[in-house]
């Protein structure tokens, strides 16, 4: 299935990993169109986690490419493809437990210049106050609007998943990445947050950060996507809008293998 | 040639007790996953007490089980008010091996305070060295030898056929798997801790007896090279282990030959080192890692 | 003041000055690194045989040069670092949790093996001697007033390493170095070059304690394999763990609990005749139980790190366009 020509926040080719002769990821190809909500679902192990920490730097992958505004991935270390504006959440909320919330946001962004050692420590300059300042500001901002405010001081450790989730939302917002990769975001979340996550991503699109998200929680899904791609055994094996896929047969199989050992009909 | 083997020979010997206190140790890493840094003083308070059950009744027989016991006691004891507990309040592997230096930094300076900081002498008359095969051994080292390879035997022979055995393995392997089989991981693991004292303690009996003369500090110097065998082995690994022990030892004899032996213990860390670096999950497995990985 | 107080609180200074470094390293960057007090060690060595003089046969050890106090302890410094940066390569690289701590624990015990074994170094188990009073000259100090000036010259630079030490606690660079320890993952995903901005705490860390170290060969006027044991780091690590890791005013309330009042403590013991070892055994005994104790039941120490407090009034957010 050909994708229309739109604009590509990510494109994945002939990528593959292994360990110990199981092939985790193989072969798999995907674009994730630039400006849009792209979701990656598949049942379990399916290979999607294991994509993302191919693409974002945690993994090695044993072949393909990966290509981000114009550059190659592969071999990369995780920090450097960050500061390329490609940024990711993990299964388990990352917060920083002993900062503070707005100390976690302040810190999302990577200040080449203010976070160097002399700089760091002899910088008292008033630009540097100015930046500071200014960056405190936008954070109290960012804050504010993902509902955080009331815990705003409260150290991060000691905030309900929810809570967390939103935290590092509100860090991917501050860092203003060109693309976020959100890793299972519904995961331990209550679902009665789940409408504020997906106002929370419509925020990333409004703010030019084009969104993947990995997720079980299909309603979810369908909620905030506009492109779905599908995964199973380590290769993707359908793509399209959500509704389309929930007529296609390759996808309702791969679940029906997933269902049916759950037991259920 | 003839050298060679001679120092391969008393590599042997080395080996023997080294694979003792090595095995000791892994037995305590594989059924807590905790490395036990106060391990050597394991060593160190049953040579105290073999050398105070000597000197009162004349025999070594006496004394070797005294320290086997004593090891065993001080083993279960380190489980029992520190390791045991620590996990159960769920702290991280490395906040144990924390604890476990504050241990061994408690039970060294106790030492002092009973005992004195000085050297103690303790021999044991070795007998005259015979030609074993290409070896040039006393009988001293060859009952060391002995008594170690018939102890790794029947450390082998619990844990692969015994029920108690078999629920070290499970616990070892998963704690929560092994919990919900049914099996009561504290006691294992106690038992387990009682049994790797009893091992390490007779060690410690060996080791002060072969060397001469011991004092507070010299369990926790050669729990470094415990560390090392251990290392090179495998953590958790009881057999590789064994291998790693010998390597280490024939290794260290070598090395002694052309380095001074006091600086045995810079070598055996540049071996650890090494070991870490290139293959952290010792020598004898496949896996590899990076940070993140 | 009575020689005694002024000897507590000089070593209490140098002492603070030890565990403000270790800090760094452990209490924010969060590495249990066993290798610190090499870098005292280090420090101390260095400071010696860059004023000294030349050895006298048959003692012998490099350099053996007679610098100015100051410059020695800027060489003593710069030393600490660059082992630092050694060990640091090599164990920051890869490993993590227990085998970094068991690496650095190797790479003490060679510097150990080596400083005793190795004469050429430090002249061996002899050590090295006669720092006598570096500075005194300049200002004609007798000895009496000697130890009062020295006494100053260690608060002094205990009071400016603090104050060092608060700035980079609110710069950006401690706050990095904080995100390491707290989620090392999310701070690579957030841009962070984990290996370069530890290698950074390290060496910084290890500078410190080779400051330290200047110090205290001033105060001992000597240092040999006896003056230390790689296994004394433990007594830094419970004075930061019991302080409160991380919080700098912990560090100090630490310092000033595990040295100087387990010190005074038992110092009202008798001395046994005979075994003079007794009291100082009881006092490492008692350090090591107060750290287990601490780590089971107030891992976080006395004072909890400290957070920033944002005082300013909520924002609304921007209007959005929908």
């Amino acid at each position: 299935m050909s994708i229309p020509a739109v604009a590509t926040a990510l494109e994945v080719r002939g990528l593959s990993k292994h360990f110990g002769g199981v092939y985790a990821v193989e072969n798999c190809s995907f674009q994730a169109p630039l400006g849009q909500v792209t979701g990656l679902i598949g049942p379990n192990g399916a290979g999607k986690s294991t994509a993302i920490d191919l693409i974002s730097g945690f993994k090695l992958p044993d072949a393909g490419t990966i290509l981000f505004k114009g550059r190659e991935l592969e071999g990369l270390p995780p920090h450097r493809i960050s500061r390329l504006g490609l940024v990711r959440t993990f299964q388990a909320p990352r917060e920083w437990p002993a900062l503070t919330v707005i100390e976690n946001v302040v810190m999302a962004r990577w200040d080449a210049r203010r976070e160097s050692f002399f700089q760091g420590v002899f910088g008292l300059g008033r630009g540097q106050r100015a930046a500071a300042a200014e960056e405190r500001t936008r954070a109290r901002e960012i804050i504010s609007e993902l509902g955080l405010d009331a815990v705003r001081n409260e150290r991060a450790g000691s905030l309900s998943g929810g809570q967390k989730r939103l935290v590092e939302f509100a860090r991917i917002r501050m860092a203003q990445p060109e693309l976020v990769i959100l890793d299972e975001p519904m995961g331990g979340v209550n679902p009665v947050m789940g409408e504020r996550m997906a106002k929370a991503i419509e925020g990333f699109i409004a703010t030019g950060t084009s969104v993947i998200v990995v997720e079980h929680n299909l309603p979810f899904i369908e909620r905030v996507t506009q492109h779905v791609i599908v995964m199973a055994q380590g290769t993707v094996i359908a793509e399209g809008p959500f509704e389309s896929l929930r007529s296609s047969q390759a996808v309702v199989d791969a679940y029906l293998g997933e269902v049916v050992s759950d037991g259920k009909a | 040639m003839h050298e060679a083997l001679l120092t391969l020979g008393f590599g042997i010997v080395t080996a023997a007790i080294l694979a003792l206190s090595a095995v000791a140790f892994t037995l305590e890493y594989g059924v807590t996953n905790v490395a036990n840094v106060s391990h050597g003083e394991i060593l160190t308070v049953s040579a105290y007490a073999a050398y105070v059950v000597h000197q009162r009744t004349g025999s070594a027989v006496a004394a070797a089980l005294a320290a086997a016991l004593a090891g065993g006691l001080v083993a279960l004891a380190m489980y029992l008010s520190v390791i045991g507990p620590f996990i159960r309040f769920g702290a991280t592997p490395t906040v144990i091996f924390i604890a476990t230096l504050g241990v061994s930094f408690i039970i060294q300076n106790f030492l002092v305070i009973g005992f004195g900081a000085e050297n103690v002498a303790y021999t044991i008359d070795p007998g005259a060295p015979q030609n074993i095969g290409p070896f040039l051994l006393t009988p001293l080292d060859e009952r060391i030898v002995l008594s170690a390879a018939a102890i790794t035997l029947a450390l082998y022979f619990v844990v692969s056929r015994t029920k108690f055995g078999k629920a070290l393995r499970a616990v070892s392997q998963n704690r929560e798997l092994a919990r919900v089989t049914g099996i009561n991981a504290t006691r294992v693991a106690a038992a387990t801790f009682f049994l790797a004292g009893l091992i390490a303690g007779y060690a410690g009996f060996v080791l002060a007896e072969s060397v001469g003369t011991f004092n507070p500090y010299f369990g926790f110097s050669f729990f470094l090279i415990t560390l090392t065998a251990s290392v090179a082995g495998g953590l958790g690994r009881p057999f590789g282990t064994v291998a790693g022990a010998v390597m280490v030892g024939i290794i260290l004899e070598f090395a002694g030959n052309y380095i001074s032996a006091s600086y045995n213990l810079a070598f055996a860390f540049a071996i650890l080192a090494i070991v870490i670096l290139v293959r952290p999950r010792g020598l004898f497995t496949n896996a590899r890692r990076t940070v993140f990985e | 003041m009575s020689a005694y107080l002024v000897s507590i609180l000089t070593e209490g200074s140098i002492f603070g000055i030890m565990a403000l470094g270790l800090n760094v390293i452990w209490g924010w960057a969060g590495d249990f690194d066993l290798a610190y007090y090499g870098y005292v060690a280090i420090g101390a060595y260095m400071t010696l045989v860059l004023t000294i003089g030349p050895p006298v046969p048959p003692a012998e050890f490099i350099l053996g040069l007679q610098l100015p106090y100051p410059v020695a302890v800027a060489g003593a410094v710069a030393t600490s670092m660059a082992v630092g940066l050694v060990v640091g390569l090599i164990a920051l690289r890869h490993l993590r949790g227990i085998y970094f701590s068991i690496v650095t624990l190797g790479a003490v015990y060679v510097m150990y093996v080596m400083a005793g074994q190795y004469v050429r170094l430090f002249d061996g188990y002899n050590g090295l001697s006669g720092l006598f009073d570096p500075m005194g000259d300049w200002f004609g100090f007798d000895y009496q007033t000697y130890q009062y000036f020295f006494l100053g010259l260690s608060l002094v630079c205990f009071v400016l390493v603090f104050l060092f030490m608060a700035r980079i606690s609110s710069s950006r660079f401690g706050m990095a170095l904080r995100t390491l320890r707290e989620d090392e993952r999310a701070a690579a995903a957030f841009g962070r070059d984990i290996y370069r901005l530890k290698l950074k705490g390290y060496v910084l860390g290890a500078g410190i304690g080779g400051f330290a170290g200047a110090l205290f060969a001033a105060y001992l006027s000597a240092f040999n394999p006896s003056a230390w044991s790689p296994v004394e780091v433990i007594v830094l690590y419970s004075a930061v763990l019991v302080g409160g890791r991380g919080n700098i005013r912990g560090v100090a309330l630490g310092v000033l609990i595990m040295g100087v009042l387990v010190q005074e403590s038992t110092r009202f013991l008798p001395q046994i005749p005979n075994h003079p070892q007794v009291v100082l055994a009881l006092r490492g005994a008692i350090i090591g139980l107060v750290l287990v104790l601490f780590l089971r039941f107030r891992p976080q120490g006395l004072l909890p790190e400290r957070r920033y407090i944002d005082r300013e009034p909520a924002v609304e957010p921007a209007p959005q366009a929908t």
